[in-house]
């Protein structure tokens, strides 16, 4: 097991990841920008580390100063977190070039699932169904020809990253014309690359995404789904597990093929599987995320396991230890994602001082956060203030719990979007788990607010 | 729109002009005194608010330490309880504070390091020594690559507060600079 792991993200992963490291009596040093100086995983961390100005390019996605700081400071590891350096097959290799560990899969494997169109080729082959779709695109005309092939609607996609940066659903070929340029750039900011491919278009889909943690030796596990279907503009919003739109013994065929398919295809580390699933049931593999995951509590909350303690020991070489049987999921359980966005005016980013920062509590209640009172949030991130999540024995009660605890929640000095949060509690098709992922964007999120305001 | 949603935008209108003017205002010109930026806007809610800043004097500095010191202890009594003290080794929280007031109370003579590595000082760098502008200083070693560390003014050492081969982070001071003829303290 290691002695210290540099910590190279910020906000509520950065905490998240110093908790576990505390716990498991490994020092822990936080590498930070200079905008993220004054942050509870600093204060928190053994260690603290300026690694540049604010801006990202220059600290939080710059390799050169990460491995520079993990070996000044005689750390024997790094833990990427999710979003900026946390996928990227390089940044591990000269992780490991430097004679240090990559907290995740090891640059060969990333590498191999680096494209998503080359993970569904490579999945479909180890038997997950996936949606008809076109390989990497080469240019417009391409483009064009497979949108015929397909059929319209398609979906534009990114070939590296996620989080609806560079995603498009287009109807006509002049609409393709129109986004596939707007889609190249964002691709090109967001992830340094701008390749892209298609996929057909659900229209009524959800979203299920399958936890795997696999060890060195390919012993693998799956820790149930989560259902993620409730988005906008194809950003998730609230994630569950159980899907309410699952039985358990579809439940289990998903899960099934997901592990299988991972282990033999020689995946290695924590994983999310994300597949679409559409009204008569059929699912369909869409993508791997090869990191922990924003919404990995909700897995937490029914699994006991600690996924960020399970990340660093596979990475340290431990076997798994356990089997398939002694993963005992139980309840429900419902994350909201609290971002500093204005829900009033097209979900705008807000910057600001928190004045008043109080979390909820009691039973099945768990706040991940890194805010505090007086905490300002920088303009230069993402606007992720934290997660609220809840357990219950069922839905029913978790819904009961989520009710109480965003009612209790106080978060002054910044508007949030927990009035979405609120709106969706009140709303039937939330409560009926009849959520599908265009829902929010198809009624448009001010009407949304507007009718559970007037009910 | 009915009158009853009326009435409640325009109470959060006034609520938010009054809010502007009283909490986010004096932030936002703290803010753009302390960073490096000349310019700020920031729209909320329908209102634009764009601040420019003059050319840097020293009145202003000396402002932005007062506020931001004052800001930095609020925080951290704020924050919750972190490790005990005795736990953190030199590289700690604590002593970063001491690095981040020192940088924004400096002067234009301060040098700060570049980046994340070692610090090499050049050899016959010293306290008391004339530098020229753009003089090398040192360079900070980030994986075996060299970033060159210069005197900003011309001037005399005043300090040195890294020893060579000394791990140092982004923006943490390395020396400063006195200018030649100059009485401030």
């Amino acid at each position: 097991m290691f002695n210290k792991v540099l910590i190279a993200n910020r906000g509520e992963i950065a905490l998240r990841i110093v908790r576990t490291c505390r716990r498991l009596g490994i020092a822990s040093v936080v590498a930070y920008s200079e905008a993220d100086r004054e942050t509870q995983a600093v204060h928190l961390a053994d260690e603290a580390i300026c690694v540049g100005p604010p801006e990202s390019r220059r600290s939080y996605l710059s390799a050169p100063a990460l491995l520079s700081a993990a070996l000044v400071t005689g750390c024997e590891a790094i833990h990427p977190g999710y979003g900026f350096l946390s996928e990227d097959d390089t940044f591990a290799e000269m992780t490991r070039a430097h004679g240090l560990s990559f907290i995740g899969p090891p640059s060969e494997v990333l590498e191999r699932f680096a494209s998503k169109a080359g993970t569904r080729t490579l999945l479909a082959k180890h038997g997950l169904p996936t949606i008809p779709g076109s390989g990497m695109l080469r240019d417009d005309a391409q483009a064009l020809s497979e949108a015929e092939r397909i059929g319209y609607p398609v979906l534009i996609k990114p070939s590296a990253g996620g989080g609806g940066k560079g995603m498009r659903m287009v109807r006509s070929p002049r609409e393709l014309q129109q986004a596939i340029t707007v889609c190249r750039s964002e691709a090109l900011a967001a992830f340094g690359d701008d390749s892209l491919y298609l996929e057909q278009w659900l229209d009524e889909n959800r979203h299920v995404e399958v936890q795997v943690i696999v060890d060195r030796y390919g012993n693998g596990v799956h820790v149930g789904e989560r259902d993620c279907s409730v988005q906008r503009r194809h950003q998730k919003i609230v994630e569950e597990a159980p899907s309410p739109a699952l039985d358990d013994g579809r439940r289990e065929v998903l899960a099934e093929s997901a592990i299988r398919a991972v282990v033999a295809a020689g995946y290695e580390n924590l994983g999310t599987l994300e597949f679409l699933l559409d009204r008569e049931g059929n699912y369909y593999f869409i993508e791997i995320n090869c990191r922990i995951q924003v919404e990995h509590p909700v897995t937490e909350m029914l699994s006991g396991l600690d996924l960020v303690a399970e990340q660093i020991r596979i990475a340290a070489g431990e076997p798994l230890g356990y089997g398939q049987a002694d993963v005992v999921m139980r309840g429900h359980a419902i994350e909201f994602r609290i971002n500093a966005e204005d829900t009033e005016h097209d979900f705008r980013p807000q910057a600001g001082v928190v004045e008043n920062y109080l979390p909820p509590g009691g039973p099945g209640v768990r706040m991940d956060s890194h805010l505090y009172s007086g905490y300002e949030v920088p303009p230069y991130y993402d606007s992720l203030l934290g997660k609220l999540i809840v357990w219950g024995p069922d839905r029913a009660a978790a819904i009961g719990r989520a009710r109480v605890a965003l009612d209790e929640l106080v978060i002054d000095g910044i508007v949030t979007n927990v009035p979405l949060h609120r709106a969706l509690l009140a709303h039937r098709t939330f409560l009926d788990g009849e959520f599908t992922t265009n829902l929010l964007d198809r009624v448009g999120s001010g009407a949304f607010l507007a009718a559970s305001r007037a009910a | 729109m009915t009158d009853e949603n009326r009435k409640t935008t325009d109470t959060a209108g006034r609520a938010t002009i009054a809010r502007l003017a009283a909490e986010t205002l004096p932030r936002l010109i703290e803010r753009l005194t302390r960073s490096e930026l000349s310019e700020l806007e920031v729209r909320e809610d329908g209102w634009r608010i764009r601040l420019r800043k003059p050319s840097a004097g020293n009145g202003a500095m000396a402002t932005a330490t007062a506020k931001s010191t004052g800001k930095r202890a609020h925080a951290a009594s704020g924050a919750p309880a972190t490790g005990s003290p005795s736990e953190r080794s030199s590289g700690s929280a604590r002593g970063l504070h001491t690095t981040h007031s020192a940088r924004v109370e400096s002067t234009k003579g301060t040098v700060t390091s570049p980046a994340v590595g070692y610090f090499v000082s050049r050899d016959g760098v010293a306290v008391g020594i004339p530098v020229s502008r753009g003089d090398l200083i040192g360079h900070v070693d980030v994986l075996g690559m060299r970033q060159e560390v210069v005197a900003p003014i011309a001037g005399v050492v005043k300090t040195l507060d890294v020893e060579g081969g000394q791990a140092i982070e982004y923006g943490q001071r390395i020396a400063r600079v006195e200018p030649a003829e100059s009485n401030v303290q």
